[in-house]
């Protein structure tokens, strides 16, 4: 060995080491947690964080000290040969046991977080998730089967999601949750999440499902406990005491089925642009030669009956699940004249 | 090109070219356009006639099963046509074997390289060439993906043509280019290190050559299919990909002929390190690229099978109408993605283990010193074969199976990382006390070192089932299989290519040029994918053509970078192409390597060795008095550097 090699090499080891902790603080690499499941992924974030940066330090500081201390004279012309070494048994087996023995670490630590990150604990509050090209919709099972489009959550309550998928594949993900779970067609799948952090929050599908893919998007919004139970009430009196037809619970059908995902239509406040814009509803009925309300109905149930012009078939899933009430209504909603909501 | 073997010339001259009616009757282009035609109307034949036995009306109907007919029939056609079957076909007719000319061996001139040959050399030609063609095209589509995502919003494409562009990007680099790429270099070098006259099976290795260009064919064309080209990621989940475009049949087919293309070349590798060692050579003289090679191969022919029977269950879910993928008959799901990742982490490897060859081969030359620890890297190959067959459902922690194969899946994933070490710590134990010269080859081979580092860290994370759950579907993910797979294979075959480019072309390249190229390539690939890791793990999903306005800034300047990185391939073609035709020559060993291949001339003979070579060391012994690898031709390799071209 050279003299001082030990020194030099400490030298660039801190060197690469206080780079490497500057790139492992200076940006917020994970978003601003608001699960107690995403705390802990945080923490195994970090805690492989520091093995791996103190690896990288290493192995960058051994690889930049070799190069700049053995590099060949300039005209040495591969005429002159390095050392003859061959190997060295002790040396091999400590970078074997020392990486085995980190990982190993890492594997436990991430199977403890994982147990917990799973645990369901008492009275969970159960919602079920159903996706479908291209929305989401909530259920809330313990509280008369309560449906929304948009999620709202009590802070610090366990929520175990059950998961449905009417068509493709699904992943279901918030980012500030760090739990991500997908849904697959003929299996109930499942996630537990603890909001621990009050605000609103993306809801992100995270599997290529089609075209509308990107849009494939909801909101969650986290309250106080207080705040989520007036609005349960005030919810389910409200889906309860409706109850009638007409263009009013349309509205409320073409909420739920996640239209707007996809469609641009003025009444409903709502700009997809995946799938044609409803705002034209009556100059497609023109283009398929029929009357607006039944071509509005047929192209609903039985979606790739007639294709506008510039859309790919086979996007758009058939909604043949809807009762034939809700069709009326959901249809009133579509042709009613412009301007009467 | 020409090969410079005087003394075989006068008995393998080529024949005089065919003439008049003979011309459309010999193996060659012509012969593979009317038989294409002729194959054409014969699939539609059989499918018009089981049609009218089974008393359908109308007889012809424009079915995927018609189409399907026609991505099987065609390509039969056109190989039958140029010539890949006639031996066989000759033979099983029992036609007298033809006296064997070797008119169809070695290339004389640039005519050679676009017919069918069976010379290991030119077939590691033609397969470069191709697979840098398919590069292009790739890469372009990339660009293409780059722009559309510069700004949030819908600009440059439609989410369909956003989907078709990353689909067949990945499908064209995975398939066409790094795997393929890998086998070119092997096929040239592989022999040559064994000390062989050319593969085992030459007639087996020019039919898997020829099968690729119709798998990248098939992947292209799929753009112009009418109803949009396959649009449902490289991965092809069912059931959307059987309900998506009809380009995913297509895609289906096309990886048939890929695969099978695969699978070829690797059982003529291994059958050919196996049978056609050079006396002395034995398994622990082999040099490290012809075990990677070798464990590669065991890769390939046992997991290729696995994504061909995936595919072929999406498409006949789809053309004939059964249920694998259909949960209203009963179908699992969940069943694809095992089948199809069951192959598809193996192929990381089959992407990752020959660059590793690679490198071994370069650092050891470059820096002058034995490769540390040459069994213990040759052992932790194959830990990593047998390993790697273990953790295919780390792809799958979020996808809802069974939730106690995880943590096994995450401890095996992990384990994987030892071996991998192993094999970084050694290389640069290689460095250590030796003489380092920064030649192009050897900047890709440490940029690769750095780079698969942080490729190598990142799947940590991933490996990580809690971290894994949060980054899965994220950029997180296309920024780690961009470090392996770019900083990883890719910069692997840029340091094969320009080691060997001397070898190859009997010409040197410019090496201010190549440094350029690993400089401008370097830091821009940098600069494009190591934001990705932020915006992932700060939460943007992969695969989507829009986007939170939040992560507008980072994939802006992404994008920008990454047309840099597109900008600095061209210095790559220029100096390859400019450097072939007007490179100062090269001598037959101008990097002083002690392995076979340099102990020939640049180009090599036809049929590489005068007589073939007695091993007598290992392949490593820079620095050690007196080692020799081999002896070659006795006392006439002094002459080696004369030998007029």
């Amino acid at each position: 060995m050279r003299r001082g090699v030990v020194w030099q090499l400490l030298l660039f080891t801190a060197i690469a080491g206080v780079i490497t902790t500057l790139m492992a603080l200076y940006p917020h690499w994970l978003p601003a947690t608001a699960s107690e499941q995403a705390d802990r992924i945080g923490d195994v974030f970090w805690f492989v964080t520091i093995i791996c940066a103190a690896i990288f330090a290493i192995v960058a500081a051994v690889l930049a000290y070799s190069l700049w201390t053995f590099r060949a004279p300039r005209d040495d012309n591969f005429e002159t040969d390095g050392a003859p070494i061959h190997g060295h048994t002790g040396i091999e087996i400590v970078w074997t046991a020392v990486p085995f023995a980190l990982v190993t670490a890492i594997g436990i630590y991430s199977a403890i977080v994982l147990g917990k990150n799973d645990k369901v604990g008492e009275n969970p509050l159960r919602i079920d998730v159903t996706a479908q090209q291209f929305a989401w919709s909530f259920k809330y099972p313990q509280h008369q089967n309560l449906a929304a489009t948009t999620l709202r959550l009590p802070v610090n309550r366990v929520v175990r999601f059950h998961f449905t998928a009417l068509d493709v594949l699904h992943s279901f993900w918030v980012p500030e949750f760090s739990q991500k779970q997908d849904t697959v067609p003929g299996i109930d799948t499942w996630l537990t999440v603890t909001p621990n952090k009050t605000g609103k929050f993306p809801v992100v599908c995270t599997e290529l499902c089609g075209l509308g893919h990107a849009v494939m998007r909801s909101t969650v919004i986290v309250m106080e406990e207080r705040a989520w139970r007036r609005w349960v009430a005030g919810a389910a009196r409200q889906a309860g005491g409706g109850g009638g037809g007409g263009a009013e619970a349309g509205k409320a059908i073409f909420a739920q089925n996640g239209c707007g995902a996809c469609h641009t239509y003025e009444p409903a406040g709502s700009n997809g642009k995946v799938g044609p814009d409803l705002d034209k509803l009556s100059e497609f009925a023109e283009d398929a030669g029929q009357p607006v309300e039944e071509f509005t109905r047929n192209s609903i149930v039985d979606p790739n009956d007639y294709v506008e012009k510039g859309f790919p078939p086979n996007v758009m899933p058939p909604f043949e699940s809807l009762s034939d009430q809700q069709l009326d209504s959901l249809v009133a909603f579509l042709t009613e004249p412009k301007g009467a909501s | 090109m020409t090969h410079t073997a005087p003394a075989h010339d006068a008995h393998h001259a080529t024949k005089p070219p065919p003439t008049g009616f003979r011309r459309l009757t010999a193996p060659g282009w012509i012969r593979a356009i009317w038989m294409s035609a002729l194959f054409w109307a014969l699939g539609a034949g059989i499918v018009c006639l089981l049609r009218w036995v089974a008393g359908w009306d109308p007889v012809w109907d424009w079915l995927p099963i018609t189409v399907v007919a026609f991505l099987t029939m065609l390509p039969l056609g056109f190989l039958s046509g140029i010539g890949a079957f006639d031996y066989w076909v000759y033979y099983a007719l029992g036609y007298p074997s033809r006296e064997e000319d070797h008119s169809g061996h070695g290339a004389r001139s640039w005519r050679d390289y676009f017919r069918v040959n069976t010379d290991h050399k030119v077939i590691g030609v033609q397969y470069v060439a191709t697979t840098f063609f398919f590069f292009v095209i790739g890469g372009l589509l990339a660009m293409l993906v780059r722009a559309e995502l510069a700004q949030p919003g819908l600009q440059v494409t439609d989410a369909q043509g956003y989907n078709g562009f990353f689909t067949v990007h990945a499908t064209l680099m995975i398939f066409l280019f790094i795997i393929p790429a890998f086998a070119g270099l092997a096929n040239y070098v592989v022999p040559l290190m064994l000390g062989a006259p050319d593969m085992a099976f030459p007639r087996l290795n020019a039919l898997s050559f020829w099968l690729l260009p119709i798998a990248g064919l098939m992947f292209v064309s799929a753009f112009f299919v009418p109803g949009g080209g396959p649009n449902s990621g490289w991965t092809c989940y069912a059931p959307l990909c059987e309900h998506n475009t009809f380009g995913n049949v297509f895609f289906n087919m096309g990886v048939q002929w890929a695969g099978a293309s695969s699978i070829m070349t690797a059982l003529n590798f291994l059958v050919t390190i196996i049978t056609m060692r050079a006396p002395g050579m034995t398994f622990w003289r082999m040099p490290l690229l012809v075990w990677a090679n070798f464990t590669t191969s065991l890769l390939v022919v046992l997991a290729t099978p696995f994504i061909a029977a995936s595919q072929f269950f999406v498409m006949f879910d789809r053309v004939i109408g059964m249920d694998f993928f259909n949960i209203h008959e009963g179908g699992y799901v969940l069943g694809y993605q095992h089948i199809f990742w069951f192959y598809s982490h193996p192929a990381v490897y089959i992407m990752m283990l020959p660059g590793f060859g690679i490198i071994s081969e370069v650092i050891s030359v470059m820096a002058r010193k034995p490769i540390f620890g040459y069994r213990l890297m040759a052992l932790s190959l194959l830990a990593i074969l047998v390993l790697g067959f273990s953790v295919w459902a780390h792809h799958m922690f979020i996808s809802g199976m069974a939730s106690y194969l995880r943590v096994p899946m995450m401890i095996t994933t992990l384990l994987i990382a030892v071996p991998t070490g192993i094999k970084i710590f050694s290389w640069l134990a290689t460095l250590w006390e030796g003489r380092i010269h920064f030649t192009t080859p050897m900047l890709w081979a440490l940029g690769f070192v750095s780079m698969f580092v942080i490729g190598g860290l990142s799947g940590i994370y991933l490996g990580a089932v809690p971290i894994d759950i949060h980054t899965s579907d994220t950029y997180f993910v296309v920024a780690h299989i961009h470090y392996v797979l770019f900083g990883g294979a890719f910069f692997t075959i840029m340091a094969g290519v320009y080691y060997w480019f001397p070898k190859m072309t009997g010409r040197m390249y410019d090496e201010r040029l190549g440094r350029l190229h690993f400089w401008t390539t370097f830091v821009s690939f940098n600069l494009t994918f190591f934001p990705m890791h932020l915006i992932g793990t700060q939460g943007m999903p992969r695969r989507v053509s829009d986007y939170a306005p939040e992560f507008a800034n980072w994939n802006l300047f992404i994008s920008i970078s990454s047309f840099a990185l597109g900008a600095s391939i061209l210095i790559f073609f220029y100096n390859m192409i400019h450097s072939w035709r007007y490179g100062e020559l090269a001598s037959g060993n101008p990097w002083n390597a002690m392995t076979l291949e340099w102990q020939v001339t640049s180009p090599p003979p036809l049929f590489n060795f005068d007589e073939i070579p007695q091993v007598v060391g290992n392949p490593y012994e820079y620095g050690v008095p007196g080692a020799r690898h081999a002896l070659l031709n006795g006392a006439r390799q002094h002459e080696l550097e004369e030998v007029p071209r």
